[in-house]
């Protein structure tokens, strides 16, 4: 992108806007968040014309949800990221349960941050990172993997060759402790 | 399943399965159960809304990937018709457009938070005399940064101006006009510079200043504009609104 990233601030005001349906808004915000958007997208349905199509619907809803970021308590970025995220990890599910075999989404590798993403979220990131490293390794990469790639628990489960019920209870372990290390 | 893996299945009840939906796991059925509940409880809501904040730093691993420009085409004509497409002005003043949209955003959050402040100590007065009629407008204009929060009292007659942005240029003063429909408008008096203002409106010239009244603003020579009618540019426009 050759425009430089507006401040969160900037992008909460545009979403404002959008809501009250201001168009040049949603313009600027398009242009300013797709990237990242379509880069979630792509990242959890690994099909360029599923995530394309998904990309469209995740917009279509920002213009017709956007009065429901006023009640939120997430940056801007991290609730635009989780509509598309919800919308893309929908998509996959119903896609998926239809394909049994599992994706090739977990090979795509992780996409170093920036500098400039790895200064703003560093305190934040640092905890979740530490918090994460107490975890044993396989199932710190289960919690990173299910939320990057949006795998389901009849992945896991196939992947790390346990069955579905120990999977759950097995993330659902890994997930008490990382809140209660977030907690401290 | 054991009994031991059903009691962790239990342990944590909702927060966990707000933990499950936020980081995707669940199938397809559950998920749909879950997005019904968060629209439904908003405590629910909010455990799920918890653990989005604690894992979307993650969010940082996800790379800009641009989308192909045709999909914002295909986007703005499903949203709103294929005959409409984008405004031309954004696309041809990109740059310009983009600080304006962005200032119109912060002006328009501080034009809220002052009619706020404005509002509400008359809102807090208890009526002791016969209801008094107080008009506001948020005056402002595409074509310009010029923006102002007027109110008008018609128990003292006075047009209180709060001063947002804009300027006028060397050598001329910006004058507010009050108008219904497409009546010609009437003259209120050239508007002090400073934060705060206050013009007295002759009583003559009140009748004019109603609900279905518009208040403008425009930029004449010094002195005010010599013709008792608009000479230049409107900077500013905005409806009459009681409170």
């Amino acid at each position: 992108m050759t425009q430089p990233q507006p401040a969160p601030h900037d992008i909460s005001k545009l979403i404002v806007r959008v809501s009250m349906k201001d168009r040049a808004a949603f313009d600027l915000l398009y242009r300013h968040t797709s990237a990242k958007l379509f880069g979630v997208c792509l990242r959890v349905l690994s099909d360029r014309t599923e995530a394309e199509e998904a990309l469209q619907e995740v917009f279509v809803k920002v213009w017709t949800k956007a009065d429901r970021f006023a009640v939120s308590d997430l940056s801007p970025i991290s609730w635009l990221v989780a509509v598309a995220r919800n919308h893309s990890i929908d998509r996959i599910r119903a896609r998926r349960e239809r394909a049994a075999a599992i994706d090739t989404a977990m090979e795509i590798p992780d996409a170093t941050p920036g500098p400039e993403a790895q200064a703003v979220a560093s305190g934040e990131r640092a905890q979740l990172d530490s918090c994460l490293e107490e975890l044993d390794s396989d199932r710190a990469a289960a919690v990173r993997g299910a939320y990057l790639n949006g795998e389901s628990y009849a992945e896991l489960a196939e992947r790390h060759s346990v069955p579905l019920n120990t999977m759950r209870t097995w993330l659902r372990r890994s997930l008490m402790k990382l809140k209660e290390c977030l907690e401290r | 399943m054991t009994p031991g893996n059903e009691d962790d299945l239990e342990r944590g009840g909702d927060d966990m399965l707000a933990a499950e939906y936020v980081l995707g796991v669940l199938p397809a059925d559950e998920r749909e159960t879950v997005a019904a509940r968060i629209e439904a409880e908003p405590d629910f809501a909010r455990l799920v809304e918890a653990w989005q904040e604690s894992l979307s730093p993650l969010d940082v691993f996800y790379q800009d990937v641009q989308p192909p420009t045709s999909l914002k085409r295909a986007l703005d004509a499903r949203l709103f018709g294929a005959a409409e497409t984008t405004p031309s002005s954004s696309k041809a003043r990109p740059g310009l457009l983009q600080s304006l949209a962005f200032w119109r955003g912060l002006a328009a959050a501080c034009v809220a938070a002052l009619l706020l402040v404005v509002a509400l100590p008359f809102l807090q007065t208890p009526p002791a005399t016969p209801p008094a009629e107080r008009l506001v407008a948020s005056l402002a204009s595409d074509e310009s940064d010029v923006q102002y929060l007027v109110v008008y009292d018609s128990r003292t007659g006075e047009v209180g101006l709060s001063h947002v942005s804009g300027e006028p240029v060397t050598g001329r003063v910006f004058e507010l006009w009050v108008a219904e429909g497409s009546g010609s408008p009437v003259s209120l008096g050239i508007i002090p510079t400073g934060a705060n203002a206050n013009l007295p409106v002759p009583p003559e010239r009140q009748a004019v200043i109603s609900p279905r009244a518009h208040f403008a603003i425009s930029l004449e020579p010094e002195g005010g504009s010599p013709t008792g009618l608009p000479t230049g540019p409107v900077l500013a426009v905005g409806d009459l609104r009681s409170i």
